[in-house]
């Protein structure tokens, strides 16, 4: 049998060799998604209503969406900023095997996210934490209650441990795509480096940056259990605000909890379309 | 009258030596091709001269004045990279216009600047575009109006071609060529390609090892290679080992040539006799009237478009000769034949 | 780019190691200080709490869970994916956009949206609360991390002419797959198959939802340790910590050894 004779026929057969896995696909992840979609339209009698999104209008509920938004966008701005910082500053080491040592660091590090991670959290910046202990015996700084690792300022922390090095890891090979040749030439037409910076790296750097923010941001946006752990039903976050409509630790409303998650995925899915929009502009360039 | 001048330069990169006491000067307006194999350090010189990196030996002027220490934004070199080096963020007319605009000259001329180089390199029409939507082809030639649109002093060209087909290859090196005598740019060129340094300059330096081997005008370079790394890496030449027996023969086997033996060259010296396989004619029975005849078989018939390239068996030594195309079918596989060539056509050098 | 000064450089490196180790450091002491919340450094050093949460009932029941569970994730993540990802490569590059964009979509959908999503459709038995339907749940989490390897270096080896020259030589489907095809994508499939593992077992969310208390993993354990008591949280950190240590040093030990035929062959030409 000759693997792939490139007959039609042969090729709508072929289709069907990707069934078994689109079925998988649709059972567990297009179909419910899909039905929560039409249940945030209806109301308990499956009769189409926008009940649901009124009931999301509540201030708690603004209030979570508005909490998340902001603490995604903080971490995601800081997280891009110092990972560009932190990134270039890796990228241009000279010794090969501490970059790699690092870069792999970082790619182990932005998967510990979750309770073991805010459990780190709490015993190094807890109110007795070591680094807690440290500020306050070397340098004569109480951070509490000023700051407290269960409160946003901590999940902003946390957060950025894992946001952090997801931009290094992005923006490690953006760096890599700036041929030498750019600079050359820059330079040997008359350009400085802060010249060659505005005017050719950044520009040519920006889609990945941004790519690299929308991402941090879906990121953070999607994330429960870091924030969960540590501050449990003190925080209100979209995504504390979803589980609680599973868990029923408040009211228990499955409208609200349909409507609340469609929102989510709206802006989620508005980031990954930025995110790929961004990432074929920098393909495009990186040839 | 030297414009550009390398005087005794050297680098060194680590404990390699990428160029060794390069000394060279540069006439005004003139074409000079860095011609040798790959690593030989034609790039580092090229660098050197536009300020990449820094010679740590011998100094380089330009126009009478030492531009060794002056960073690359101040020289006044336009360089031209092999490949991919447009900006992919600026369209045509802002690559073009870059060097200008961070220069601060004013709007104006720049507009001006742009359109008189993109005429200069006749892409008139595709000020609009991005890199990406050119060929290769195009690419360089944008590559080349940007590097001239700052009207440098020197013009540096490190392999512009060799990432192009060798159809667009062929056309652009006549192009940059044209563009070179209209504006009568002093031009530095490197390239490891031996036809195209012949082609199109007016000097060629050929390099190997960081040191320069031989520089003249293409002629001299071919027709009189001073060393046998040139003679076997320009064109093709048959080596000839012998022994020089007086001052116009040398034993090749059983065989004596007339050759005309240079005067540092002792008797009984071990020798090359160099002979180009056009030199060669090719002979079906022994001729009579011939120099420097040689007796062997056929081998190889190699069709080659106008020529066809015999190789041939001399007693175990395989000596190459061109004919004119039309003349092959009088030659077969294993014919027995004879090859002679007159002894200008000789060239005597030392085995080592 | 001018040489920056190695002073900033180092400096910028060394604060972004000491903010990524500092608090698996801690931690890793903590579990075994006696008491460490006046002074700087621990007052002494025991492995009891170690022992206390070996001790623990339901230690060893999260544990084996958590295993079973991103074990099951990674067999049928295989499953579905390297077949797959095969056969879009090979037989039908069409659909190659439609694959792509199935394994974006898990970006998209916040692990409690998930969860909500299936305990909404799957209400009844034998799915309700079931660990058939924790485990499909991690499938489609986190098969973008099986995905992408797997994808990568089928790209990388250019199956059509491996395939292409191993058929001309004389080799049969099965001789190609096994002797050509398989050899050059296991570094992927391995990879793949350990990062999937390694994020399943730290996952907390579609576990806390969707099984909960009826089948508790080494996490939701962990989350309970947090609030009850820190002694035992920090000994459980640790081995979350150390099972991901674990998985990623096996990833780069996989893919670097994964990458050295590509880069031989790339030297070769
Ligand atoms: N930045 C560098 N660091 C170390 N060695 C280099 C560097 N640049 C060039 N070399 C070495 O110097 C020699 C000459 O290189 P180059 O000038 O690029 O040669 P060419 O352009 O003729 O191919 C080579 O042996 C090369 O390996
Ligand atoms: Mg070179």
């Amino acid at each position: 049998m000759i693997p792939w004779s490139r007959s039609p026929h042969q090729k709508i057969s072929a289709w069907l060799g990707v069934v078994p896995f689109l079925a998988f696909c649709l059972a567990f992840e297009i179909v419910p998604v899909l039905l929560l979609l039409s249940g945030s339209f209806s109301d308990k009698n499956g009769a189409f209503s926008l009940g649901n999104y009124a009931k999301i209008s509540a201030p708690i509920y603004v209030r979570s969406f508005w909490n998340s938004i902001q603490l995604s966008a903080i971490t995601a701005i800081l997280g891009a900023s110092l990972g560009l910082l932190f990134g270039y500053a890796i990228f241009r080491l000279p010794a090969p095997r501490v970059r790699e040592a690092l870069i792999a660091l970082s790619d182990v590090t932005t998967n510990f996210a979750g309770a073991p991670l805010a459990f780190a959290f709490i015993v190094i910046l807890g109110s007795n934490g070591v680094v807690t202990l440290a500020f306050e015996k070397y340098l004569a700084l109480k951070l509490y209650p000023t700051f407290s690792i269960y409160s946003y300022s901590g999940l902003v922390l946390a957060y950025l441990y894992f946001q952090l090095p997801l931009m290094i890891l992005l923006i490690i090979p953006a760096f890599a795509g700036l041929r030498r040749e750019w600079w050359e030439s820059a330079h040997n037409l008359g350009a400085n480096t802060i010249q060659y910076w505005r005017r050719i790296a950044l520009p040519i750097l920006t889609p990945s940056l941004i790519a690299g923010i929308v991402l941090l941001f879906a990121n953070a946006f999607g994330a429960y259990a870091t924030a969960w752990t540590l501050g449990g039903s003190n925080i209100t976050l979209a995504t504390i605000q979803i589980a609680f409509t599973i868990t029923g630790e408040v009211l228990h409303d499955p409208g609200a909890g349909d409507a609340l998650a469609v929102v989510s995925l709206l802006i989620m899915g508005v980031c990954i379309a930025i995110y790929q929009f961004a990432n074929s502009r920098a393909r495009r360039w990186a040839r | 009258m030297a414009y550009l001048e390398l005087k005794n330069v050297s680098k060194l990169f680590g404990p390699v030596a990428a160029v060794k006491d390069f000394h060279f000067a540069v006439a005004k307006g003139a074409f000079v091709s860095l011609l040798g194999p790959s690593g030989c350090g034609k790039t580092t010189t090229l660098r050197m001269i536009a300020g990449f990196e820094m010679p740590d030996a011998g100094a380089i002027t330009l126009d009478g004045t030492d531009i060794t220490s002056v960073p690359p934004n101040r020289r006044g070199t336009g360089m031209v990279f092999q490949a991919y080096a447009l900006f992919p963020n600026m369209n045509v007319r802002d690559n073009v216009a870059f060097g200008l605009e961070v220069t601060g000259h004013p709007k104006q001329e720049i507009e001006g600047r742009v359109r008189e180089m993109l005429a200069l390199v006749r892409l008139d029409d595709t000020a609009k575009r991005f890199p990406h939507q050119l060929s290769g082809g195009q690419q360089q030639r944008i590559a080349l109006a940007r590097a001239l649109a700052i009207r440098p002093r020197v013009l540096l060209l490190d392999e512009p071609l060799s990432a192009l087909d060798a159809v667009v290859r062929v056309a652009l090196r006549g192009e940059i060529r044209r563009i070179q005598l209209e504006l009568g740019i002093t031009t530095v060129y490197v390239t490891h390609d031996q036809e195209e340094a012949l082609s199109i300059s007016d000097r060629v330096v050929v390099m190997n090892q960081g040191l320069i081997e031989q520089a003249g005008t293409p002629e001299e370079i071919y027709r009189q290679p001073k060393t046998r790394f040139v003679a076997a890496f320009i064109g093709t030449a048959n080596q000839l080992n012998g022994v020089v027996v007086d001052r116009t023969q040398v034993r090749f086997g059983e065989t004596m040539l007339r050759a005309p033996v240079p005067s540092g060259l002792k008797e009984s010296s071990k020798v090359v006799v160099l002979v180009r396989p056009e030199s060669i004619a090719i002979h079906a029975a022994a001729p009579t009237d011939a120099h420097n005849v040689l007796e062997g078989t056929i081998q190889t018939i190699t069709f080659l478009g106008p020529i066809t390239r015999l190789g041939v068996d001399i007693g175990g030594t395989r000596v190459v000769a061109d004919m004119a195309a039309s003349s092959r079918a009088a030659f077969t596989h294993t014919q027995h034949v004879w090859l002679s060539f007159p002894p200008d056509a000789c060239q005597v050098m030392a085995e080592k | 780019m001018k040489q920056r000064p190695p002073v900033l450089q180092g400096l910028l490196v060394a604060l972004f190691v000491a903010y990524m180790i500092l608090p698996i450091i801690a931690t890793y002491t903590f579990s075994i200080a006696t008491k460490w919340d006046i002074t700087l450094m621990p007052e002494g050093y025991t492995l009891e709490w170690y022992q206390t949460a070996f001790d623990h009932p339901y230690f060893s029941i999260t544990l084996t869970n958590s295993f079973i569970v991103s074990i099951a994730a990674v067999l049928v993540g295989l499953l579905f994916i390297v077949p797959t990802t095969y056969w879009v490569h090979t037989r039908v590059p069409a659909a190659k956009p439609l694959l792509d964009l199935l394994m974006i979509l898990p970006f998209g959908i916040p692990a409690v949206v998930l969860a909500l999503a299936l305990i909404r459709v799957y209400a009844f038995p034998p799915f309700a609360r079931s660990p058939f339907l924790l485990i499909s749940a991690c499938v489609i989490f986190s098969m973008p991390f099986m995905y992408r390897p797997i994808s990568n270096s089928l790209m990388a080896i250019d199956v059509h002419t491996l395939t292409e020259s191993a058929l001309s030589l004389g080799a049969n489907t099965l001789q190609i797959l096994i002797r050509v095809i398989a050899p050059n994508i296991l570094p992927g499939i391995l990879s793949g198959s350990l990062l999937v593992f390694a994020t399943v077992f730290a996952e907390f969310t579609l576990a806390n939802l969707i099984t909960g208390a009826s089948f508790k993993t080494f996490p939701i354990l962990l989350v309970e340790f947090t609030r009850r008591d820190g002694r035992i949280a920090a000994a459980l950190s640790v081995i979350s910590f150390t099972v991901a240590w674990f998985a990623s040093i096996a990833i780069l030990w996989v893919s670097g050894r994964g990458r050295k035929p590509t880069e031989e062959a790339l030297g070769a030409r």
